[in-house]
């Protein structure tokens, strides 16, 4: 952990940190051009900005917002169902001859081989999954499928399937055993013991980690738009493009709000879940 | 009330979860429908299936050398810059990290309560009382306010918002990773202060520990290592932020990855991809193990 550290301040130091007159120059041109275009080099006027801006969102922020939204909405539902379904073959608990049960398991080696296979594969798939980030998954798929929504949404779904997939089967490990040892006891094949034994543990955590990833998904889907897509970072993009950077401003802190009103909502859930 | 409490009188069939996991159901068949979503859009077009098909049959060849039709004389090996690639990759979000370590401790400890309502360090002057009832509210309310404003800007947004204003530039890319980080672990920092058990802290306090000795050896060591253990989380998301950030221009592996699927050389862009995986595959069971001995 020393090493670490020593490795963050070695990069710290590292880096050309400039305090010039040039930066507070372009720091102040900045600010001017923040200003709502009919406001620029004229006194200030909050209903003239009040206008500028509701007119920019009842144009194209308001559909943006609900496309950005939806994006996340679908991509994390996807990603859930798959993530859960993957978490059962990825955990060892599950992923062996005789699941859950006191008996040693030097029996049926053949058996046993093909659910470590089962279980390396899974693992590898979601690794991969994982290791590649969202903006990556979306520049390869556009250039197969085109400019459509379903680009943010698989290349969304692909990553969170890793993520979900991976803590899932992290909770299905850490699961209680004594519970699935006391139903194999009373003769319950594999999947009654899912299904009685660890769904109830397995639903809440993977709820709260599912709302967890959503927060995410929500900042994420903003951000893809600006490969082309029809969210909120298209018009991002489009406002950098044009050189608009009131827009631009504008256009980022309707993000931030989409994403607190997320983050809102994913905190409300995350406590029902967790006092039920 | 508990569940089994509830069973007698419940109102209606279903559970407060089932009713947060159907509504959740429910939204992403909203979302479907409002983007007007079908099965056919998965099926790329006659260009799209002709690129995915050269794209992906390079997956298992990728260059070793460079594929580019003019290679200047004194350009480095195609290894070498996949390799310098990964290793400004590292660099910029190991600063990254270490800045957003330095705004997260310093935004964490005013964002916490620990310091003055539950009294671990209690307050001994009638101006400290003062203090606590009138300024630590109104810091704990307004340092919030600023991480969840931190927090809520992507790295993507905020490095778009640095180019606009100052240009390409090795330290915007590490401040536009840093902002939103600093504020994530701001969050968990505090949140983790906040929830810590008080009972190490309580018996300095008792003993007659300044207030900020209570706090530096009672409740710090406490959080340090699931602190940690987040950190290094955190260092492997920023490693993915900033290899995305070359996409932008700055001198990462999304830069090259950019540069070669441009150009079509798509041996290349399978050779910075594995790179990349190798890159956070490699980080992620160093964390791993780390996290384990922490919690050992």
């Amino acid at each position: 952990m020393f090493a670490a550290i020593l490795c963050a301040a070695i990069g710290l130091g590292d880096f050309g940190w400039d305090f010039s007159q040039q930066r507070s120059r372009n720091l102040t041109r900045f600010a001017e051009e923040m200003r709502p275009f009919p406001l620029q080099h004229v006194p200030w006027d909050t209903r003239v900005a009040w206008q500028w801006s509701t007119e920019l969102f009842s144009d194209r922020g308001a559909t943006a917002a609900a496309q950005t939204l939806a994006i996340s909405l679908v991509a994390i539902s996807i990603a859930g169902l798959i993530g859960l379904a993957l978490s059962l073959p990825a955990a060892r608990t599950f992923a062996r001859p005789d699941a859950w049960s006191r008996a040693s398991p030097d029996s049926r080696p053949l058996a046993r081989m093909a659910w470590t296979s089962l279980y390396v594969t899974t693992r590898a798939v979601l690794i991969a999954l994982r290791s590649m980030p969202e903006y990556v998954w979306a520049f390869l798929l556009l250039a197969a499928l085109g400019p459509t929504p379903w680009v943010a949404v698989c290349a969304l779904a692909f990553h969170n399937v890793g993520t979900l997939g991976r803590l899932g089967a992290e909770t299905v490990e850490n699961a209680e055993p004594r519970v699935f040892e006391s139903l194999r006891g009373l003769g319950a094949g594999r999947f009654q013991i899912v299904a009685f034994g660890l769904w109830p543990q397995l639903l809440p955590r993977f709820l709260l980690f599912h709302f967890y990833r959503w927060e995410t998904c929500v900042r994420e889907a903003t951000v893809l738009g600006m490969l082309g897509i029809a969210s909120l970072g298209f018009w991002i993009d489009d406002a950098r493009a044009r050189g608009h950077t009131d827009e631009l401003v504008f256009w980022v802190l309707l993000g931030s709000v989409i994403v607190l009103v997320g983050d809102a909502a994913s905190a409300v859930a995350r406590s029902v879940v967790r006092r039920a | 009330m508990t569940p089994a409490d509830a069973v007698g009188k419940r109102p209606w069939p279903v559970g407060p979860r089932a009713i947060v996991l159907l509504s959740l159901l429910a939204a992403g068949a909203w979302g479907v429908v409002y983007l007007e979503l079908d099965l056919s859009g998965l099926v790329p077009g006659a260009g799209g299936i002709a690129t995915a098909k050269r794209f992906f049959a390079r997956a298992l060849s990728p260059a070793w050398v460079s594929e580019a039709r003019f290679v200047p004389a004194d350009a480095p090996p195609l290894l070498i810059g996949a390799l310098e690639g990964a290793w400004q990759t590292i660099r910029f979000a190991a600063a990254a990290v270490a800045l957003s370590l330095v705004i997260g401790i310093a935004l964490g400890i005013p964002a916490s309560t620990a310091l003055w309502a539950a009294d671990p360090a209690g307050a001994r002057t009638a101006a400290g009382r003062l203090a606590r009832r009138s300024l630590f509210p109104a810091v704990y309310v307004s340092t919030r306010g600023l991480i969840g404003f931190l927090r809520s800007i992507h790295e993507l947004l905020w490095a778009v918002l640095f180019l606009v204003a100052f240009g390409l530039n090795d330290s915007t890319a590490v401040v536009a990773i840093a902002l939103p980080y600093g504020g994530v672990l701001a969050k968990i920092f505090s949140e983790m202060l906040d929830e810590v058990p008080r009972g190490s802290a309580n018996a300095l306090r008792e003993i007659g520990a300044r207030p900020l000795q209570v706090m530096l050896f009672g409740l710090i060591p406490r959080v340090a290592a699931d602190f940690t253990g987040y950190t290094f989380y955190r260092m492997e998301c920023a490693l993915r932020a900033s290899a995305v950030l070359g996409f932008f221009g700055f001198p990462t592996l999304g830069l090259f990855i950019r540069q070669s699927f441009s150009a079509t050389n798509y041996g290349e862009v399978w050779t910075y991809l594995y790179t990349l995986a190798v890159l956070v595959i490699a980080f992620d069971a160093w964390s791993a193990a780390v996290r384990r001995r922490l919690a050992s």
